[in-house]
């Protein structure tokens, strides 16, 4: 679903990543792990077109997303569901409608927009909370908002930006297990962390970087051995 | 339909813009109306003084004032021995003197007017040949035709229409920059919601087109102001004017009657012209998707 080829990015003449080389598959789940700077957010930028890289083919879908147009970029978009560390939540909106706010803004029907929220505030265990405002809500709360808002599109990707960093481990844990029960639907789920004890826990695939370069690609790995290796 | 239901929610995407603009929304249409004001003001004018001239320059008559002493009918007998004269019609200085007094209740004074003769010509091109051979007669002081006047008239239009295209132009840019930094305003504080969008894939127009319809509804709403200060303008000043020109002029009722119709459609293309791009502009320039 996700691939990665011989990628290169560089700022200002600093490399971000070198030689990157990775394949994610349809449905799976998927940890991006390394210290700061290991250029884990850069490859997630890359993975929603917010940059292209210097060198290299990054495919979603079997569609080389890097000879995109602008014009094409949209459309790549609404194929992803991205959730975000600070959770990017509209304050004065309820939760109904953070999470309905994309889906009028490309036109869906009400009807539809009224069961798509609906249906992806349930898997996010929300129905009880949709007319609540973001302020009412706990910080796990308020990230199950964000994944509503990510999956009610219903994309093949889910592409997660440290979407545990302003969470408690509890909470974490559990925003974590939401997403690989995504996953189990069949949706790719990528998750960008440093979070150490969320990932030894879950024994799911470790890609870990370090100085922009892959220096472990481990199915059940856990968060240590690949960073201290 | 989903047209519709895209363009509904980009109408209430510019409502939101427009509450968070606050005061700012009207520091826009208040500089913009003010633009819009004096540029369709000198529009009109012009479009006044136009009319003015052709009317006016069109009319086949040349006015001899005559030294004092000598005797019109002669002189009329002469100027019509000239080509291109149809007729040669006298007006006694004393004629002259009775009427003015009467229509302007001047105070009784010695006649200060010279007999006057209105020479009306066959052919509009032989108007000035025919007041150049009147110049050459020495029996007559002065000479006035309107097709002179007309062009010293287009002249001042000429002048009033640069002086329009300058002020214009330069409210026109004070007010882009007032509406680039309203729109910035705006676009901050809607960062988060931009942000939003451009990542999951809604169209760029979706997300910049409520900042360009604000700028729309900025020139919408100035030109109608700007329209409705003109027309009230026009329905004070029009009546003086029409008396003051009709008597001291020779132009028909209808020289001075121009429609405002078309001054108030350019008002308006050209309001919501300077609204929608300075918020185009100012989108296309804080608006990274």
């Amino acid at each position: 679903m996700i691939r990665l080829q011989n990628v290169y990015k560089e700022y200002t003449g600093k490399p971000a990543l070198i030689d990157v080389n990775l394949h994610i598959g349809l449905g799976e789940f998927a940890f991006l792990t390394g210290p700061s700077g290991a250029g884990k957010s850069t490859l997630m930028r890359l993975l929603y077109r917010e940059e292209t890289p210097n060198k290299g083919i990054v495919t979603i879908g079997g569609v080389n997303i890097t000879r995109l147009s602008p014009r094409q970029v949209p459309l790549l978009r609404r194929r992803l569901g991205i959730v975000f560390q600070d959770f990017k939540l509209l304050p004065k909106q309820s939760v109904f409608d953070n999470v309905a706010y994309v889906l009028r803004a490309l036109g869906v029907d009400e009807k539809d927009v009224k069961r798509r929220v609906s249906s992806a505030l349930a898997i996010v265990g929300l129905e009880e909370e949709q007319l609540e405002l973001p302020e009412n809500l706990s910080g796990g709360e308020q990230q199950r908002v964000g994944i509503a808002r990510a999956i009610v599109n219903g994309p093949p990707v889910l592409l997660a930006d440290e979407p545990t960093g302003n969470l408690d481990p509890q909470t974490s844990m559990e925003i974590v297990q939401l997403l690989e029960r995504i996953s189990q639907r069949g949706t790719t789920v990528l998750i960008s962390t440093h979070d150490v004890p969320i990932v030894n826990a879950m024994r799911k695939r470790v890609i870990s970087l370090k100085q922009g370069q892959v220096v472990s690609d481990v199915d059940s790995g856990v968060y240590e051995i690949e960073t201290t290796r | 339909m989903r047209s519709l239901r895209i363009l509904a929610a980009m109408f209430k995407e510019t409502i939101s813009g427009l509450k968070r603009g606050g005061w700012s929304n009207w520091l826009v249409i208040s500089i913009l109306t003010i633009a819009l004001f004096i540029f369709g003001g000198l529009l009109q004018t012009t479009m006044v003084i136009k009319s003015m001239v052709t009317s006016w320059g069109s009319q086949l008559e040349i006015s001899a004032y005559l030294k004092d002493g000598h005797d019109p009918q002669k002189v009329a007998r002469i100027i019509s021995q000239l080509p291109n004269v149809q007729i040669v019609e006298i007006v006694p200085k004393e004629v002259a003197w009775a009427e003015m007094q009467h229509n302007y209740k001047v105070a009784a004074l010695n006649n200060p007017l010279p007999n006057t003769l209105h020479i009306k010509l066959t052919n509009l091109a032989a108007v000035e040949t025919t007041a150049e051979k009147l110049k050459t007669i020495s029996t007559i002081e002065h000479i006035r035709y309107p097709l002179k006047v007309a062009r010293n008239l287009n002249r001042f239009r000429q002048f009033i229409e640069i002086a329009g295209i300058v002020v214009t132009a330069a409210l026109s840019a004070a007010t882009l920059i007032v509406i680039g930094n309203t729109v910035h305003l705006v676009i901050q504080s809607k960062q988060r919601e931009i942000e939003i969008l451009s990542l999951t894939g809604v169209s760029p127009w979706y997300i910049k087109g409520p900042f360009i319809l604000q700028g729309a509804l900025y020139g919408t709403v100035s030109a109608t102001l700007a329209a409705i200060f003109i027309w009230t303008l026009h329905l004070y000043i029009d009546p003086y004017v029409h008396d003051q020109l009709l008597s001291f002029l020779p132009l028909s009722n209808h020289s001075m009657d121009v429609g405002l119709l078309p001054t108030f459609i350019i008002v308006l293309i050209l309001g919501i012209a300077v609204g929608s791009g300075g918020s185009a502009w100012t989108s296309g320039r804080y608006i990274k998707i």
